[in-house]
């Protein structure tokens, strides 16, 4: 099993009838994904790529079955069309858009945690398993089957990685962009456990960057319960500081959001800490077992 | 966006905050014009967007006209942190008795909003979480039933605050919330929440930095602002719509992403220096990457141009012929590396090479910086 995804999950568009929606969801469809629908209010009863289009999310989930949505919805309204795919009872969301209001994705991930639903992003490529299905914009070309999970704060670097590992034979069991914003719906160890518990992953590489403290956490999570080995490489060591005027995240935080701080905390939890992306090729081909 | 001090102020008093009496002066007739009206001695604080501002200069007192005068134009001329100084806030000079220390932010790994206490505020407040974290307190907001003055009495009290002192306090600091939530802000901070001597509470400063994914739906609360970029490079990026940071060295990037940027720079960094971060974000079309290459290429003596795009949500292909269109029309002589990768990578190479780009099909970003090591050295 792949996690989150396979080819049997029935996926549902939202916003497919909009310019990126209806284009991603014909290049889903060609890598094999098993999209049965979408939804744009005020255009159900349209059909896109021969896949039937509905006015509401609970309509699409009763219609098609679906479990699974991906968000192709201008940012204005990604919280009203989150809240309700929740309410339609949708266990897996990948929310693909980007400049979301922050103070509305609180209201998102409060929601999503309550009701159990599983979501990633905003301004996530989405998720790729290779050979099955992707859900999200991730470039097919790149990926290939194999062994490594890959979970990724930034979209671009999920597609180097994974360019890098099926370059060099190495290929991934799921690839997941986990969202590049302060706030995200789900947090780098919620993602960890999924693989450490998936048994065609034998190891996970995670690509982080400068900020915030998802990496801290989850040298925390690998030292107290992963058991797979784990490598990350951490973007960021030569940008510069942005002028920051406040104080309230430095003294919550202490050192973390630092490359070094991030690169220190996950060496002691016995990650192997890259160097540069190229060098994840021979770490995945020394911890595969096949 | 983060708002000026006299920005935040007006935004903190509008919410019931005691902020002190105050003016803003563009010129120091105005100033004086200010102080004649709040009295003397007044306080007068450089309005730039850096933090440290009062250790760095920007931050004086005045008894007089005479010194007034002297002192603002003397600021007036004089760069904060690099930064000019346009605006001085004249405000009204308070009798201090004790600095405390409020700010709201929002936790990203908890996702919840964050409210931070400290008995002990001031300029060095950061030290004093490293050095004396028993007199810093902090609690997260559930944010479906927002923050109430329950939960900051029992800060303050933890923290040992006289009782007298904690209703005002408590006040202001509820108040801040909600500033915080209405102004859908990233972070709000009181930094001194000041205790006077006649026992009242005023912000002696006010820091507000919005949103800017939330904009539209609170500029109707916000002064006519005109956000101050100084740096003319950065100034066209925003234009343009992308984001660009001006750096020391002489190697342009243009990146389709922050995080490949970033890793970008980290490894051109090893060999040769970043004269620009540039990262467009998913928006790319012939237009705008034409225009990026302009925006880099106006930085004064490039040795060499890096590029690295990827086609996810992309339509690389079409900027590709922006950035061979750009190279064409421009004769651009010094060397253009390009990795691009993902849908219609093929169209793109061959638009890219027909430009005079050497492109990198290797899924490496470092095999792509080699090549362009080799050919910067090599001129």
């Amino acid at each position: 099993m792949s996690i989150l995804l396979n080819e049997n999950t029935r996926v549902i568009v939202q916003g497919i009838t909009g310019r990126i929606g209806s284009v991603q969801t014909k290049w889903m469809l060609e890598y094999g994904t098993n999209v049965v629908g979408g939804v744009t209010p005020g255009k159900g009863g349209s059909i896109v790529e021969n896949l039937p289009v509905f006015d509401s999310v609970e309509e699409a989930v009763k219609e098609t079955g679906a479990t699974a949505s991906v968000f192709f919805v201008p940012a204005a309204f990604v919280l009203d069309a989150f809240l309700e795919t929740v309410d339609a009872g949708v266990e897996f969301i990948v929310v693909v858009p980007e400049h979301i209001p922050v103070h509305d994705v609180l209201k998102m991930r409060d929601y999503a945690i309550k009701n159990n639903v599983f979501a990633l992003g905003p301004t996530t490529p989405g998720i790729l398993v290779p050979g099955k299905g992707k859900m999200g914009i991730m470039p097919a070309s790149l990926f290939a089957p194999g062994r490594i999970g890959v979970i990724s704060r930034s979209g671009t670097l999920s597609y180097e990685f994974a360019g890098i590992l099926s370059e060099k034979n190495v290929g991934q069991s799921t690839v997941i962009g986990m969202g590049a914003d302060p706030v995200v719906l789900s947090n780098l160890p919620d993602i960890l456990e999924l693989f450490e518990a998936d048994q065609e992953t034998d190891a996970v590489i995670i690509v982080g960057e400068v900020g915030g403290e998802q990496e801290e956490k989850a040298a925390e999570y690998i030292a107290d319960n992963m058991s797979k080995p784990v490598a990350a490489y951490i973007a960021g060591r030569f940008s510069p500081q942005g002028k920051r005027m406040g104080h309230a995240g430095a003294i919550i935080r202490g050192s973390a959001g630092t490359v070094d701080g991030k690169c220190n905390a996950l060496n002691a939890a016995g990650v192997a800490v890259l160097t540069s992306p190229v060098d994840a090729a021979d770490w995945a081909v020394e911890n595969s077992s096949s | 966006m983060r708002l000026h001090e006299y920005e935040g102020a007006d935004a903190f008093e509008s919410r019931g905050i005691p902020v002190p009496r105050r003016g803003v002066a563009e010129t120091a007739e105005d100033a004086i014009g200010i102080a004649e009206e709040i009295g003397y001695p007044v306080v007068l604080k450089a309005q730039v967007l850096v933090g440290g501002r009062g250790l760095a200069g920007g931050i004086k007192t005045a008894s007089s006209p005479e010194e007034l005068g002297k002192l603002s134009e003397a600021l007036f001329r004089a760069k904060i942190k690099d930064l000019p100084v346009r605006k001085i806030m004249i405000s009204e000079l308070a009798d201090i008795d004790r600095e405390l220390y409020a700010g709201v932010t929002i936790d990203g790994f908890s996702g919840k909003p964050v409210i931070v206490i400290s008995t002990e505020g001031g300029v060095n407040i950061e030290e004093t979480a490293r050095t004396s974290p028993e007199k810093i307190a902090s609690v997260h907001v559930d944010d479906r039933h927002g923050f109430y003055p329950y939960q900051a009495r029992a800060v303050f009290r933890r923290l040992g605050l006289p009782q007298r002192l904690i209703p005002p306090c408590v006040d202001a600091v509820v108040k801040l919330y909600n500033v915080f939530k209405s102004y859908e802000a990233l972070i709000a901070e009181i930094n001194p929440l000041a205790i006077l001597k006649n026992g009242s509470v005023v912000a002696l400063d006010a820091v507000l930095e919005i949103d800017d994914s939330a904009l539209y739906r609170v500029k109707d609360m916000l002064p006519r602002h005109q956000e101050e970029v100084e740096n003319p490079l950065e100034q066209k990026g925003k234009e343009i719509g992308v984001t660009y940071v001006d750096l020391d060295g002489d190697i342009g990037l243009i990146s389709s992403g922050a995080g490949l940027g970033m890793a970008s720079m980290d490894i051109i960094g090893q060999k040769l220096r970043p004269g620009n971060f540039l990262e467009t974000g998913g928006g790319i079309t012939e237009e705008l990457l034409y225009k990026c290459m302009d925006l880099v290429m106006m930085k004064k003596g490039l040795r060499g141009l890096f590029i690295n795009i990827y086609g996810g949500i992309n339509p690389i292909h079409e900027g590709a012929r922006g950035i061979a269109r750009y190279i064409k029309e421009k004769s651009v002589t010094i060397p253009v590396v390009a990795k691009a990768l993902g849908n219609h990578q093929e169209e793109t190479w061959e638009i890219l090479k027909s430009g005079g780009v050497h492109v990198v099909t290797a899924a490496a970003t470092e095999t792509a910086v080699d090549k362009l090591v080799e050919l910067v050295e090599r001129k």
